[in-house]
C-alpha cells in the first residue's frame, strides 16, 4: 500500500518542475514532488501557540460595502490535518514515531472546549476514529480510505487544516477559495437550502459583528473526516463559525462548534490560528502554495494557480484501488 | 376583471420579485447595464446557457444521446486538420464512454461556459472570478495587467489574462492540458490550444460570449463559437455544490450513525 501522500501539492510543485526546468534535466515529477512536500511548513508558520484575539470592533480597512477587507492569502499556523488533538504530535501513519519532546512544547490540542483537548465523543464513535486512524495506512474496507485522499472537499473545518487559501470578498459573499473545495458564503439571513441536500462544504449563512465573521453552516453531509486521526461528525451536525480577524489584519482565529447529540456527548469548539502570507513569505509549497506574478518591474504580486485536484480529478486514484 | 386593474397587479408583481438594486436601477434606465465602481461592466451574477451546445458544438438532428440543436460554430463545421478530423471521428463513436465529463473531470474552457449547468462571477477591479457549478471549479481571470506566466502549464481551465476594450472584456486563455474535450460528441483540442474569449452585455441580462479557438495541432484556422448567457433572476437562486468526481466513493461515506446502536463495527465483523 502507497502511503498517502499530498496529491494536490505533488500536482502543483510537478508544474513549478515543468515551468521552471523542462527540458533541462530528465527528473520525474515523482523524485522532485516528495522533496518539496517533506519541506513542509513555512518559515513562521510552525507556531506552538495560538495567540489570542479578542472579539470587537473593527477598526482596519472596509470594502465598499461595509466589510471589513480581510481578502488575500492565508494559512493555519499549527499543522495540518495529521493529528486532530495533537497538531504537531505526528500521524497515525508513521512507522516510527518520531521523538518530539514533551507534549507542552507542541502546538495545543484543535479541540479548546472541553478544556482536556479531547473530542467529547461518545463511546462508539470513539472507537470508530480509532479503528479509522488504525486503517489509515492499511484501508482493507473502503471507507478506512480518507476522503480527502481521494481529492473530495476537505469539509468546513478540515479545510484549515490543509494547505494555504485565498480569501476574495463582493458585496454580499465572503469566498474561500481553498486547496480541495470552494466555499461561497453568502452574507445573509435567508433560509438554508432544504434539509434533503446534504454537501461537502454544507450550506453557509454568514454576517459580521465587528471584526468577527459569524457563519452558520448547515445542510453537511459529513463524509469528510476532521482528521487523518479518524474523527468525524455526522450529517446531523451543525456548525457555527466564528472568524476573529486582527485589526492589522494580518492573523485571524477560526472557531467552531460542533453540535451533534448522535455523535458527541456535548457541543465543543475547535480554534485553529491562522496568519496572512504575503509577497515576502517564504514560498514552501505547503502553507505558501502561491506565486509571483509575471508582472515585471511592477510590485510584487502574489497570485494562486489553478487548484484542481489533478491525479484525482476523477473518482478513483491510486488510494481508491487500494484492496 | 379590468384590464387597468390586471395590468397594475402585474406591475405589483414585478416590483415584489426585483431586488431593491435592480429596481432603483429600473426607475432609472432600465436598459442600463451593471457597472463596478470603476465603471466596468459587472457580470457578477449567476449565469447559464440554454440550447444543446453541450451535446455537439455543429448542426445536427436528433440522435438518441442529443438533442437537436443549431450549432454555435461560425460556418458550421469546425475546420479541423485531416488527421484531427479521423481522431475526432473516432472520439465520437466512443464518446459513451471517453467523455471526460462522465468522470465529471473539469469541463475546461470554453467548454465550462455552455457545459448546461449555472456559474457564478464575483467581480473585483483587479480580477474576475468564476465558479462553475459541475465539479466546482473555480478560474480566475486577471484583469490587473499581469501576463501569463512563463513556462510550459498545464492547466484544465488554462490561464486567463484580460482587457477591457471598451465594455467588452477581452480573454486571453493559453497553458492548457490536452484532457478536456468541447463537447459530448467528441470535438477536441491540444495543449496548443489558444483561446480569446469576447464578453459583453447584450442587455442587462445578457451575455454574448464568444471564443476564438485556435490549435495548430488540431484545427486548420481559427473558428470561433458564439453563444448566449441567461442571468438567474429566481428568487433565492444559488449555486448548489456538485463535486461529482465524489459520486463513485460517496457511499462509503459518511460514517453511519446507526452504528452506535452497539451493532459490531465492519471491522469487528471481520
Amino acid at each position: 500500500m502507497r502511503r498517502v501522500i499530498e496529491r494536490g501539492v505533488v500536482a502543483l510543485f510537478y508544474r513549478i518542475w515543468r515551468a521552471t526546468v523542462i527540458g533541462a534535466l530528465a527528473v520525474s515529477a515523482t523524485t522532485v514532488a516528495p522533496t518539496v512536500v517533506g519541506a513542509q511548513g513555512a518559515a513562521g508558520f510552525r507556531e506552538r501557540t495560538v495567540p489570542a484575539i479578542k472579539a470587537g470592533e473593527w477598526t482596519g480597512a472596509r470594502l465598499s460595502d461595509g466589510q471589513p477587507d480581510v481578502q488575500g492569502h492565508w494559512s493555519n499556523t499549527i499543522g495540518n490535518h495529521n493529528n486532530f488533538t495533537d497538531p504537531q504530535g505526528g500521524g497515525p501513519d508513521e512507522e516510527q514515531p518520531r521523538q518530539r519532546g514533551a507534549r507542552a512544547d507542541r502546538a495545543p490540542s484543535r479541540v479548546s472546549d472541553p478544556v482536556s483537548g479531547e473530542v467529547p465523543f461518545q463511546p462508539w464513535a470513539r472507537a470508530k476514529a480509532a479503528e479509522f486512524a488504525a486503517h489509515l495506512s492499511n484501508p482493507t474496507r473502503p471507507e478506512y480510505v480518507e476522503p480527502l485522499a481521494r481529492c473530495a472537499p476537505a469539509g468546513p473545518t478540515k479545510s484549515f487544516m490543509w494547505h494555504g487559501y485565498e480569501i476574495r470578498q463582493y458585496p454580499g459573499y465572503v469566498v474561500f477559495l481553498f486547496d480541495s473545495g470552494t466555499r461561497i458564503i453568502p452574507l445573509t439571513t435567508s433560509a438554508h437550502l432544504p434539509a434533503s441536500i446534504k454537501l461537502w462544504n454544507g450550506d453557509s449563512r454568514g454576517h459580521w459583528e465587528g471584526n468577527t465573521l459569524v457563519v452558520d453552516v448547515a445542510n453537511n453531509n459529513s463524509k469528510a473526516r476532521l482528521a487523518r486521526t479518524g474523527e468525524f461528525a455526522s450529517e446531523h451536525v451543525q456548525i457555527t463559525e466564528r472568524y476573529i480577524f486582527d485589526a492589522k489584519g494580518d492573523r485571524f482565529t477560526y472557531e467552531a462548534v460542533y453540535t451533534d447529540p448522535t455523535v458527541f456527548t456535548r457541543p465543543f469548539t475547535i480554534t485553529i490560528p491562522n496568519k496572512r502570507i504575503t509577497a515576502d513569505t517564504p514560498q514552501d509549497g505547503w502553507n505558501n502554495t502561491t506565486f509571483r506574478a509575471n508582472a515585471p518591474g511592477a510590485e510584487p504580486i502574489i497570485e494562486a494557480w489553478e487548484r484542481v485536484c489533478v491525479e484525482n480529478n476523477g473518482p478513483h486514484g491510486e488510494i481508491a484501488a487500494a484492496p | 376583471m379590468t384590464r387597468a386593474f390586471v395590468l397594475a397587479s402585474a406591475m405589483l408583481f414585478a416590483l415584489a420579485v426585483v431586488s431593491p438594486n435592480e429596481r432603483a436601477t429600473a426607475q432609472g434606465d432600465g436598459n442600463a447595464i451593471p457597472r463596478t465602481s470603476d465603471g466596468k461592466p459587472d457580470f457578477s451574477g449567476i449565469w447559464q446557457t440554454l440550447g444543446a451546445a453541450d451535446y455537439d458544438l455543429e448542426p445536427h438532428a436528433t440522435r438518441s444521446d442529443a438533442p437537436p440543436g443549431l450549432g454555435i460554430v461560425d460556418g458550421g463545421e469546425i475546420p479541423y486538420l485531416p488527421a484531427a478530423l479521423v481522431q475526432r471521428k473516432k472520439n465520437f463513436a466512443a464518446r459513451a464512454t471517453a467523455d471526460p465529463r462522465g468522470k465529471c473531470f473539469t469541463l475546461g474552457t470554453p467548454r465550462g461556459i455552455y457545459g448546461g449547468e449555472p456559474f457564478q462571477i464575483f467581480q473585483r477591479p483587479r480580477d474576475v472570478t468564476i465558479v462553475y457549478q459541475f465539479g466546482h471549479p473555480v478560474r480566475t481571470i486577471h484583469t490587473n495587467g499581469t501576463q501569463h506566466p512563463e513556462g510550459t502549464l498545464d492547466f484544465w481551465l488554462g490561464d486567463s489574462r484580460a482587457r477591457w476594450e471598451g465594455d467588452t472584456l477581452v480573454v486571453d486563455v493559453t497553458q492548457f492540458n490536452e484532457e478536456t474535450w468541447l463537447d459530448r460528441s467528441g470535438n477536441f483540442h491540444s495543449d496548443q490550444l489558444h483561446v480569446v474569449e469576447r464578453w459583453s452585455y447584450l442587455d442587462r441580462n445578457t451575455i454574448s460570449y464568444a471564443a476564438t479557438l485556435d490549435d495548430p495541432k488540431v484545427y486548420a484556422r481559427p473558428w470561433t463559437l458564439r453563444v448566449l448567457l441567461y442571468r438567474h433572476l429566481e428568487p433565492g437562486f444559488q449555486l448548489i455544490e456538485n463535486y461529482c468526481y465524489t459520486l463513485d466513493y460517496d457511499e462509503f461515506y459518511p460514517v453511519p450513525v446507526s452504528e452506535r446502536t452497539g451493532q459490531p463495527s465492519p471491522q469487528a465483523a471481520r
